[in-house]
């Protein structure tokens, strides 16, 4: 069923994203960019506005995009479509099927139920115990993507427990709140420790031929405190930007409790799922030891719950959801390469950062870091952003006069809080958008403001830390 | 509502920060202009170990030439390389640049295997549209390259400094 209000939007949308799009592809193409790069980036952008104003719903957005970006001869189609082999795309589908497993085996009640009998006198201890379990287990796991695949089940598990659905609108608010706690989470895991995310050994070498030398230590101490102070307000101002219906259940802990005890002992389908997600996790925390492909672990646990029949093929066919989210992943994140490949991402990057010769370094530092956080609105991928933008950037920032220790370590946490900023904006993210518990409106907006409120914490609390402890 | 209009103001911003540069006029026959900038490129490589350390890779490069100076080559181009790097004997390669009206300019470019600091240079050998039979010359270093297990390459060429010569009237254009 849709709201009024949003066929009004939809009706104004339409034509102003077409509009827009037309605009863009007939303005004259600024010197230095190819044809092909400045129409992609009309179609691009224009995808990414019908969504913003809900023109359309993001696989309808996605869906116009490639179909408008190969017939006019933009990109080719081996290249629009690449996304749907790229290995981070897959593992985000297979995660989520995996995810489901959890829940249909009753596993996810009982961690739910032990979550809660612990934390769940509120909502608000509930969102502190995901970011608290995340921030636990984030050094061993260094893709961020699996481990959003060992963090959706337990916030769906909570979210369901807590009787959210995300087709009732009072109730789902509970269950939005939580999910978006499990994106904010893993955005800030990952700044706090340098093996929590593949992005940031990729970010540390980068900053070596800068001559700043980064280990896990020196990482750890100079993210401390910005991170951690905003992985202790993030759950707060959520709480304040997104208000769950449900807030205060004092007497749930005892019901978790007793919950607990009427479930009994573990049933088959339980340890079946637990061994296989044991092994997952052991595969993807070792993946860069042994040399094991995250992906194809994710199939070996898939395969092992069909094969086990803890899932079953009806209750894959019944995941068209999933389906909906390979599609527009897919596109977007092949689109948003394509971007990067014709240079257009490092051209808009290095014109920006080049208005500010001149300028005095404090001023230069802000805003390279702002600008650095506003360029996530066009990529798909956190390390195409530092391949494609942290070199850059930090050398602009130097020559300013900023100190590099500070530069590079401002723009090395800001590729991983800027993940929230768009729900495309990093894979991890991709598992809790496709819960449905929240409305992509409500997920730009908070994203928004959640990157907007991490990039303060670390410019008034980490700048002041940085000169303490590594100028 | 700040956080709605948000991306879209910078969408736009993005689409905006074309330059306020206007490109260099024509040039003269036989005139021949300097110019420099800086060239960031992502791509792809493939490497083929060979006995004791000896390595050798393909690879395939593309991304945003920036150039400066008001009467230079141009304001930029996308760059797009293909090569060939040898551990022992160096690189070798050919580049095309390609402006926002399709004019593309060629150069062969020969050097140290690439990689963080080694220096190139380029010869360039002729072009398409307004910079058909130039010919000239450059250099560049790589301020920093960066390799991921995936086989994906990035790189920021500084130092790029180069001449270029426009063909004197009546010399055949390429």
């Amino acid at each position: 069923m849709t709201a009024p209000g949003s066929n009004r939007r939809a009706l104004l949308g339409r034509p102003a994203t077409f509009a827009l799009a037309l605009g863009l592809w007939f303005t004259p193409i600024p010197s230095g960019l190819t044809s092909q790069a400045w129409h992609l980036f009309a179609i691009f952008a224009a995808a990414i506005f019908s969504v913003i104003v809900a023109a359309f719903p993001l696989l309808t957005a996605a869906m116009l995009a490639a179909a408008a970006a190969v017939l006019t001869g933009t990109i080719a189609p081996a290249k629009a479509f690449a996304g749907f082999a790229n290995g981070s795309v897959l593992l985000v589908v297979v995660a989520f099927l995996v995810a489901s497993s959890v829940v249909k085996s009753g596993l996810g009640r009982r961690i739910s139920f032990l979550v809660v009998s612990a934390f769940g006198r509120s909502t608000l201890g509930l969102a502190y115990s995901i970011f608290l379990t995340d921030a636990a287990i984030a050094p061993a796991f260094p893709s961020n993507t699996a481990r959003s695949g060992v963090l959706f089940p337990i916030v769906l598990s909570l979210a369901e427990g807590a009787g959210s659905t995300p087709h009732d609108e009072k109730k789902r608010r509970v269950g939005g709140y939580l999910m978006f706690c499990g994106m904010a989470s893993l955005a800030v895991s990952s700044a706090l420790w340098l093996t929590a995310t593949s992005v940031n050994p990729i970010g540390v070498e980068i900053a070596r031929q800068f001559g700043l030398k980064i280990d896990f230590g020196s990482w750890l101490l100079a993210a401390s405190v910005p991170a951690l102070a905003a992985a202790l307000l993030l759950p707060v101002v959520l709480y304040w930007l997104f208000p769950p219906s449900v807030r205060a259940t004092p007497d749930a802990p005892a019901a978790a409790r007793a919950a607990l005890r009427s479930m009994g002992p573990l049933t088959r389908d339980e340890k079946v799922v637990a061994v296989a997600f044991l092994l997952m996790v052991t595969g993807w925390v070792t993946a860069g030891t042994l040399k094991l492909d995250l992906t194809a672990v994710a199939f070996g646990g898939l395969g092992a719950l069909l094969a086990t029949s803890v899932l079953t093929l009806d209750d894959i066919a019944q995941e068209g959801g999933t389906l909906a989210t390979y599609l527009w992943l897919a596109v977007l994140f092949a689109m948003s390469g394509q971007l990067n490949e014709l240079g257009f991402m490092s051209y808009v990057g290095g014109r920006l950062s080049s208005a500010l010769e001149g300028v005095a370094w404090p001023a230069v530092y802000v805003a390279l870091l702002v600008l650095y956080v506003l360029m996530h609105y066009l990529f798909v991928s956190q390390s195409s952003q530092v391949l494609a933008l942290l070199g850059v950037f930090v050398d602009v920032g130097l020559r300013a006069g900023v100190p590099t220790p500070l530069m590079a370590f401002a723009l090395l946490f800001a590729s991983s809080y800027f993940s929230t900023i768009t729900p495309q904006g990093g894979s991890q993210n991709v598992i809790f958008v496709g819960s449905g518990y929240l409305t992509q409106g409500e997920l730009y907006k908070l994203g928004a403001l959640t990157t907007s409120f991490c990039l303060l914490v670390f410019l008034l609390l980490g700048t002041p830390w940085l000169f303490l402890v590594v100028r | 509502m700040v956080s709605k209009w948000l991306p879209l103001a910078f969408l736009l911003a993005a689409g905006c920060s074309g330059p306020a540069v206007v490109p260099p006029g024509r040039p003269a026959p036989g005139e021949t202009r300097t110019f420099e900038g800086t060239w960031s490129a992502s791509g792809s490589r493939r490497t083929l170990e060979l006995d004791r350390g000896h390595k050798a890779s393909i690879l395939s490069l593309t991304g945003s030439l920036l150039l400066t100076g008001e009467r230079g080559l141009g304001v930029g181009f996308q760059g797009e390389a293909i090569g060939f790097s040898d551990s022992l004997t160096g690189g070798t390669g050919q580049c095309v640049w390609t402006d926002e009206r399709g004019d593309k300019v060629f150069s062969q470019i020969r050097g140290q295997p690439i990689g963080t600091g080694s220096h190139v240079t380029g010869t360039i050998t002729g072009g398409t549209g307004r910079y058909a039979g130039v010919t000239g010359e450059y250099e560049l270093r790589w301020q920093y390259v960066i390799e991921t297990d995936e086989g994906a390459i990035s790189g920021r060429a500084v130092g790029l400094r180069g001449r270029v010569t426009w063909p004197g009237a009546g010399a055949p254009r390429s």
